[in-house]
């Protein structure tokens, strides 16, 4: 009897175990088409509504029924390729600058000591739990009397994105902070200067997070909203996409813009989608593998 | 060298000073910025070069023109006034705030004579605040009237909302009439039964009273028709004429969208006024808001400049440009010589507003939290399932504006029943400004009134509080139940609140 049952046991569990896997990978599976399925709707719709040129307003269907391009092609009878280019100078300065900004600061607070060091960290944690949107009407003031606003708002921007950089160094230096000592003492043994340090060692260990910073730095400008739209009040010519593109959503001309503003929407989207699939391949990469060997 | 400097500032001061005094030219060229909404960019553009090749005082404009929103130039310019566009075109809903803003010049005597001649009377209303205007008319088409997809409801039906509503059940198709997020449409059914919501502003722009009747038994016959309206399965709450592209039949909406409507109903497109709605055998007649666009002028340093800025935009507003807008735009004219004109007459959209504006009523200057307050209306109508919670919709409004303003000592309003109570027309009505007013009491049998709230019409207070000025009037002792004030003799008096007291003064 027991000999039966001890060849027929573990049979039976192995058999339950694999079944209860797949139905467990389908049922996540399902789940995630389902939920992917609902997270695209909105872009599908905005792609369709794009190459919909027989009529220009909402209509209640999806699919078009006059495919073509007049919606891309009248956005350069528009302002947009203006907004899209201060929108695109904008992000790529400010991801540069606020990139080698970011990353001074985390190397040096990781790795330097210095006497103020703890009080400035802590300050700036202070600093940072005010809302930025605090501080919005003094700095239109400011920018206003330089004369970076309106039709300069783009150098007026840059300055206001990259100003309060130094700020967002938690990341980075958190993960420089993993990379061991180490490797700097070695360096600095064999005669690299700091900066050797920096751009040698621990740069091409942090990959991932260099391409992070430079994302965020990219991504926050690009999509920005709230801050544009008040620095380059009343001037197309200083607006950014977002900016630009929502004023075609006023109840006078929604009804002649809608298919336009979508076309605008895929236009956005492209230069981020780029980004994401160039650098997406560093993310995946793996993090430190095998670094403390050397 | 702190004298030395003051002296030179009242030196510049007072030259600048002289120079405006002379500066009876105003030739030059000057740098603008002008914010007209995106469609009418390039006709402003064009406009303003006509100006430059037309006027004789060797004025020359270099305008810039930006696209900007006339549903969102208020928000613009108060962000920075000083960088705005130096000529800007508004809806009229925003005057007010523009106005406390400090962002609209005062129209000088002559320009403020032209405007009051050439425009209709309801526009120049909306133009003014306390005894000043602050903008030039630009359209008087802001208004709504009703679109109907003339396959789905035959002509003869469109004068009844019933007969509409029936007509779009039967077909399956949606009525769109925004009542659920938008006063200014719901507000068509209280204009309908003869409600008002009226309000006063001073010389700053600011609100000093508020003559509301919706809380009323006018008020309960308006929600019950529109009870009817938000009750059918086939009511849409939307204003957009692209919902005839979505199943809709009939849409209220305004000339905005008639190029949108036609492009989606081509032939079978009607226009016409709001229908009636009936509540126990009555017939009204729905009413509507007319509103208007308008020029605005920036204050600005230079005198010089500003005249000639004034000059531009009386140009601008002018009967050539109106027409010109009319042909290209088809923006309905506020100058009444353009209203006149027989393309204006015989285009349908705006000769159906005109089929409205018997009925309806000039936007006046309204508080801005009203729009948020009356549009809840809406809803609680539809959630209302008997009279009393039709009653309750409007206690609720009337119990929001009330306490969000006060409506004691500034709100306050002296009526006067020389000519019997009925006052309909508001000649025997006086407010209180600043917690006083002035009135002429005529010669007649009752020379009476009393101070009342302008919500529920109830006595606030009178006779029975007056402190200063008894003499002047009647001790009417217990015979007066209703504190009614009652003047002794005809003759010019000031009443003055003092807390809760009253003083009579005779002047």
């Amino acid at each position: 009897m027991s000999e039966k049952n001890m060849n027929v046991l573990p049979e039976k569990r192995h058999m339950g175990l694999k079944a209860s896997r797949t139905l467990a990978n389908t049922s996540i599976y399902i789940l995630l088409i389902v939920i992917s399925v609902i997270w695209l709707i909105p872009f599908v719709c905005i792609l369709l509504q794009s190459f919909r040129v027989e009529s220009t307003y909402q209509v209640g269907y999806v699919m078009p029924q006059q495919w073509g391009l007049d919606n891309y092609r009248n956005l350069f009878q528009t302002d947009f390729p203006r907004w899209y280019l201060n929108t695109f100078i904008t992000a790529l300065v400010t991801a540069v600058l606020q990139t080698v900004i970011v990353l001074c600061m985390s190397y040096t607070l990781s790795r330097f000591r210095f006497k103020m060091r703890k009080p400035l960290m802590r300050f700036m944690l202070i600093l940072g739990m005010f809302p930025g949107m605090l501080s919005m009407i003094i700095l239109y003031r400011v920018l206003s009397d330089l004369g970076l606003t309106q039709q300069n708002a783009v150098p007026g921007l840059i300055l206001v994105y990259i100003a309060s950089s130094g700020m967002g160094y938690y990341v980075s230096k958190g993960f420089f902070d993993t990379i061991p000592k180490s490797l700097d003492e070695a360096a600095r043994v064999d005669g690299a200067t700091r900066f050797q340090v920096l751009k040698k060692i621990i740069l091409p260990l942090s990959k991932p997070i260099v391409i992070y910073t430079i994302l965020t730095a990219f991504m926050g400008p690009w999509g920005d909203y709230v801050f544009a739209r008040y620095i380059s009040f009343g001037t197309s010519a200083g607006m950014n996409v977002a900016v630009g593109l929502y004023n075609w959503l006023n109840k006078d001309q929604i009804a002649s813009r809608y298919t336009m503003f979508c076309a605008g929407g895929v236009l956005v989207a492209v230069p981020v989608a780029v980004l994401f699939m160039c650098l997406q391949k560093y993310y995946v990469e793996g993090v430190t593998g095998g670094a403390v060997k050397g | 060298m702190k004298k030395l400097l003051a002296m030179a500032l009242a030196l510049v001061m007072a030259l600048s000073l002289m120079g405006t005094a002379f500066a009876s030219d105003l030739a030059g060229t000057y740098d603008i910025t002008i914010w007209a909404a995106e469609n009418a960019v390039e006709l402003t553009k064009k406009q303003v070069e006509d100006f430059n090749a037309s006027n004789e005082l060797g004025i020359t404009f270099n305008a810039t023109v930006e696209p900007v929103s006339e549903a969102d130039a208020a928000t613009q310019m108060v962000t920075d006034v000083e960088a705005g566009g130096d000529l800007f075109c508004f809806a009229q809903d925003q005057f007010a705030r523009l106005v406390q803003a400090g962002a609209l010049a005062k129209l000088g005597v002559r320009a403020a004579e032209t405007v009051t001649a050439n425009n209709a009377a309801g526009v120049v209303a909306a133009a003014t605040s306390g005894d000043a205007l602050f903008a030039y008319p630009l359209t008087a088409d802001n208004g709504y009237f009703l679109y109907y997809d003339k396959s789905v409801i035959p002509d003869e039906d469109v004068d009844s909302l019933e007969k509409i509503i029936a007509d779009c059940e039967a077909a399956q198709k949606y009525f769109a009439f925004e009542m659920q997020t938008s006063a200014w449409y719901l507000a068509s059914f209280f204009f309908g039964t003869g409600c008002v919501s009226e309000w006063t502003t001073d010389d700053d722009g600011a609100f000093i009273s508020v003559r509301d009747t919706f809380n009323s038994p006018n008020g309960l016959i308006a929600v019950k028709g529109m009870k009817k309206l938000v009750d059918s399965p086939y009511h849409l709450s939307s204003s957009s004429g692209a919902e005839f592209a979505q199943g809709a039949a009939a849409v209220v909406t305004g000339t905005w969208d008639y190029t949108t409507v036609e492009g989606i109903l081509g032939e079978n497109m009607g226009v016409a006024d709001l229908p009636s709605f009936e509540v126990d055998g009555k017939e009204y007649h729905l009413g509507s808001f007319n509103g208007c666009k308008l020029l605005g002028v920036k204050p600005q340093v230079d005198a010089v400049r500003a005249a000639a800025l004034h000059q531009l935009a009386q140009y601008l507003t002018g009967e050539k440009c109106q027409m010109e807008r009319f042909e290209a735009l088809a923006w309905g004219p506020s100058n009444i010589a353009v209203q006149q004109s027989e393309a204006v007459q015989a285009n349908p959209g705006l000769s159906a507003l005109l089929a409205q504006s018997p009925y309806s009523v000039p936007q006046g200057q309204i508080h801005g939290s009203w729009w948020d307050i009356a549009k809840v209306i809406g809803d609680d109508v539809k959630a209302a399932t008997d009279e009393a919670g039709l009653q309750a919709a409007l206690d609720n409004y009337y119990d929001k504006i009330s306490s969000l303003f006060n409506l004691d000592t500034s709100a306050l309003l002296f009526v006067g029943a020389w000519n019997g109570w009925n006052n309909a027309d508001d000649t025997d009505t006086f407010y209180f400004k600043d917690g006083s007013l002035t009135l002429d009491v005529p010669e007649s049998d009752y020379m009476g009134g009393r101070i009342v709230n302008p919500g529920d019409w109830g006595t606030d207070k009178g006779f029975a509080q007056v402190t200063v000025g008894a003499d002047l009037i009647k001790d009417l002792g217990a015979d007066n139940p209703d504190n009614n004030i009652v003047f002794a003799e005809a003759g010019n008096y000031t009443i003055t609140l003092n807390g809760e007291a009253i003083e009579i003064v005779k002047n």
